[in-house]
């Protein structure tokens, strides 16, 4: 019977570099693919939004917007403007704010935030995320932190 | 069931046919378990309505565009202008969920009767894999409407995406297709729904028939004990089982009309990504999860309620290999028929409770209010009733 030899035969050396080679095409393919699919980045880092009609708000009224695509509720206070991010930590849905409580509210599954957007009760996980404001002359800009 | 004659000359003549001929005669005279009745319809009619869906899901396909400014415009059109719309859209919107509650049926029946022992242990994989990417099907459609519930349904859904630990935000950014739900999520949803999974659904009902097929179905006796069924003995798959079929057809097609007529799924209002309506609620295939998501609280809640949420799938696929007992009936398997029932009222009750969550409800002349995680609390007779947002 003929010893079997356990030196690599050409034949298991063709195997292993055709497997290396398919792979490495694969991945050629694969990874603009993958790419392709990971959303492209929108809108500049230090985006400012205008927040309309700013200066026709009531002390306690609120006005909503979108900063890069996220909602933004900015309040009127008595001592000027602050803002902070509408998306609820939990979930995702868009809080309100209640003038007359000064408090934020979830509609989905009543969480209640505080006018600094600190959890006061309900599911949050964590606070609403404050955004930067800007007062220039009548305008009022909102960006992210 | 043959071909016409002139047909069979014409193929006889230039191919060799016998192959063809013989399996398929097999397969329609093939004989099933004296057992086998109506309870055993629930896969077929499953099927039944995938070609349902598949043919309605073309049809409004033709009216449909899968852009922020059109879509709501599309299915308003497809119900008030274009001939029969309506019919299909309702057809289409009551299919789907059908087809989950067929699923369900088949599943439940599957489970108890112990089918998915040896050999069949492969077909109950594709089974589970058949239920789940249902779901995500019906998912994926529930966006394309584009319309108030849609839209927060779906940002609600994807943002749990984003509580599973390590990859959560990466999986929700690319679901979105950006930070938040926009027309690259509905052209994502779009892509997933009408191209991926009805292929990726084909292919795998393809091969659950094959392996039905190939083991027939289970009889109640032990596993390795099942004795061939006898000519004399079993039900022919044609013409008796296929008329079984034929009967759930049509009952299917009425019950499809009439819930299309009676109880029409509404356009509702175009999606507004500044306004959340309140109560948003998943369908009701989701509702378990979703309730059972809420009594996961605090920095990890999120990751074991994603947990809690994940163990009965994983449990479901991988129950043949943990259930390794050889006997079918449900009298002789006290454990898995148990954890089986424990497994459907929980499920069941959460359901309900996520469906009455944050609403108030009246039993018996009184009116209860439900808080978030389902606990009822009396409201006072002379209080004004409040906003159930359409629930």
């Amino acid at each position: 019977m003929k010893e079997q030899s356990t030196d690599p035969t050409r034949r298991g050396f063709l195997d292993v570099f055709i497997g290396i080679c398919s792979a490495i095409m694969g991945a050629f393919v694969a990874i603009p693919g993958l790419m392709y699919l990971w959303p492209a980045a929108k809108g500049g880092a230090g985006e400012e939004v205008e927040v309309k009609g700013a200066k026709n708000l009531s002390a306690g009224e609120s006005n909503i917007l979108q900063v890069k695509g996220k909602a933004v509720l900015v309040v009127r206070t008595n001592s000027g403007f602050e803002a902070y991010s509408a998306i609820c930590p939990h979930l995702g849905c868009l809080v309100k704010w209640e003038g007359v409580k000064r408090e934020f509210l979830c509609p989905c599954h009543a969480a209640v935030f505080d006018s600094k957007g600190q959890v006061l009760s309900g599911p949050s996980p964590g606070p609403l995320s404050p955004y930067k404001v800007k007062e220039v002359g009548e305008k009022v800009f909102v960006s992210a932190v | 069931m043959n071909a016409p004659g002139w047909m069979q000359r014409y193929l006889n003549s230039r191919y060799n046919m016998e192959v063809a001929n013989t399996f398929v005669d097999k397969q329609m005279h093939k004989r099933l378990p004296p057992h086998t009745g109506w309870l055993h319809i629930f896969g077929s009619l499953s099927l039944l309505l995938f070609i349902s869906q598949t043919i309605t899901g073309i049809l409004l396909l033709i009216y449909y565009r899968p852009t922020p400014d059109e879509a709501h415009e599309s299915i308003k059109y497809i119900t008030t202008q274009a001939h029969f719309g309506w019919l299909y859209r309702q057809v289409h919107a009551w299919g789907a969920t059908l087809m989950i509650l067929g699923l369900t049926l088949h599943m439940i029946r599957t489970y108890f009767m112990g089918s998915y022992k040896k050999p069949r242990e492969l077909t109950w994989i594709t089974g589970v894999m058949i239920f789940v990417l249902t779901t995500v099907f019906g998912f994926t459609g529930y966006l394309l409407p584009w319309n108030q519930i849609a839209f927060w349904a779906t940002t609600v859904g994807t943002e749990s995406a984003a509580k599973v630990p390590y990859i959560g935000g990466w999986l929700q950014y690319s679901l979105r297709g950006g930070d938040a739900v926009t027309g690259e999520t509905l052209s994502r949803f779009f892509v997933v729904h009408v191209i991926i999974l009805p292929w990726v659904l084909t292919g795998l009902i393809a091969v659950h028939l094959f392996l039905m097929r190939a083991t027939n179905l289970a009889t109640m006796e032990r596993v390795g004990e099942e004795k061939k069924t006898p000519e004399e003995c079993g039900i022919p798959f044609f013409p008796v089982h296929v008329a079984k079929e034929g009967v759930i057809a049509v009952l299917l097609i009425a019950v499809l009309v009439t819930l299309s007529v009676l109880s029409p799924w509404e356009i509702g209002l175009p999606a507004d990504p500044l306004n959340t309506p309140p109560h948003i609620k998943p369908e009701w295939y989701f509702l378990p999860s979703y309730q059972l998501l809420k009594y996961f609280q605090g920095p990890y809640g999120a990751f074991m309620g994603i947990i809690a949420c994940s163990v009965p799938f994983g449990l479901l696929l991988l129950w043949p290999m943990l259930d390794r007992g050889k006997e079918r009936h449900p009298r002789k398997r006290p454990l898995a028929v148990g954890l089986g029932l424990i497994g459907l009222i929980g499920a069941l009750s959460l359901g309900y409770l996520g469906h009455v969550s944050g609403l108030e409800k009246s039993y018996f002349g009184a009116r209860y209010h439900f808080s978030e995680k389902g606990w009822p609390t009396r409201v006072a007779d002379d209080a004004p009733p409040a906003d159930n947002g359409g629930h």
